[in-house]
């Protein structure tokens, strides 16, 4: 149990010490990347869910690092997680508490999965997703298929990748949907092995 | 039965066209279409003197406009020039101030909203029903 407190304590203690920018800000901008991405995929709702996880697995690759520097520069100890439970605790209570400074949970825990909660979305603050009308028909983009918040699940494929586990993270549940809460489901494909590829070996 | 029927209209004009409109009736009795029609004709020629009043008076609440029979056209100008229009038979300043300052919140709220395009009819559902209920408390 202590163990839970101190990665809660250190999340805390990392978000204390990051610069802070305006959350207002932050939502509108990533409010206008969803817009221009709309229109340069032609409204193509499905595309636009694939690139925005792209762009954040670029933002996860780098995740990591900053995370391990900036706790080690804090004289912060984050030990080496054992098993899954631990990753899924680090991401939820320090990752997110430390570039976002948002609370999230992990829930639904098997050995190859887990889910993180959002109940507070920084990036949907404003957001109301369009709504379809009836004479529109299906002419319309499905605003339903839209994972506004998709960039989480790169971000979260990103860093894991860095750490060697392969997984696929995708949203199950979404407040601008009519849920009452953000759930992003995480599976395990595999564990990759250490170490570079092939070219490096030793004869 | 002359009984002052006092239909309220309330419009938000953008650059070119009407961008919302809601009717708030006090008595449940409908009111015919040429009435209904005679409103939106006043509210019409009210603008010239919204751009009249806009760049002479220092404030965002441009107060009565105009006055036509027993109808008058209260105005409230955003930075953006969208009008929000009101058109009442002898309703208080003040009531009319605060009602205008709290659709003026939902309209940024809603210009905030990464899918509305400004100067672009206003569909949201959540809009509608909030101005309603404001309506309701204000100008009722």
């Amino acid at each position: 149990m202590s163990k839970s407190a101190n990665i809660a304590a250190a999340g805390h203690a990392l978000w204390a010490n990051t610069p802070k920018v305006n959350t207002e800000l932050f939502a509108l901008t990533y409010g206008s990347l969803i817009t221009e991405i709309l229109r340069d995929y032609d409204q193509d709702i499905s595309e636009v869910n694939v690139q925005l996880e792209r762009i954040g697995h670029s933002i996860g690759v780098r995740c990591v690092d900053e995370l391990l520097a900036k706790s080690e520069v804090n004289g912060i100890n984050i030990p080496m997680c054992r098993d899954l439970r631990e990753t899924a605790e680090v991401i939820a209570k320090i990752g997110f508490r430390m570039f976002l400074g948002v609370n999230c949970d992990v829930g639904k825990l098997t050995d190859k999965s887990f889910s993180l909660y959002l109940s507070e979305n920084p990036l949907n603050i404003f957001v109301e997703l369009p709504s379809m009308s009836e004479d529109e028909g299906g002419s319309g983009p499905d605003w339903n298929q839209l994972k506004y918040s998709n960039i989480y699940c790169g971000v979260i494929r990103g860093a894991l990748e860095q750490v060697n586990l392969k997984v696929e993270c995708s949203f199950v549940r979404d407040v601008l949907r009519g849920d009452e809460v953000n759930e992003i489901r995480v599976n395990v494909k595999e564990v990759l092995a250490e170490g570079a590829g092939e070219d490096y070996h030793e004869e | 039965m002359n009984k002052q029927e006092s239909p309220l209209l309330f419009l938000i004009v953008g650059r070119n066209e009407p961008l919302y409109s809601s009717e708030f009736i006090s008595n449940q009795k409908p009111t015919s279409d040429s009435i209904t029609r005679q409103h939106y004709f006043v509210m019409h020629s009210a603008l010239d003197l919204v751009d009249k009043f806009a760049f002479t008076y220092p404030q965002m609440y441009l107060k009565t406009v105009d006055k036509v029979n027993h109808q008058m056209v209260s105005v409230f100008l955003t930075a953006s020039h969208v009008k929000f229009m009101v058109l009442h038979s002898g309703k208080g300043d003040d009531v009319l101030k605060q009602f205008f300052m709290e659709v003026y919140e939902l309209y940024v709220k809603l210009s905030m909203n990464p899918f509305y395009q400004f100067d672009t009819h206003i569909t949201s559902k959540d809009f509608d029903d909030r101005v309603r209920v404001l309506g309701m408390r204000y100008l009722l």
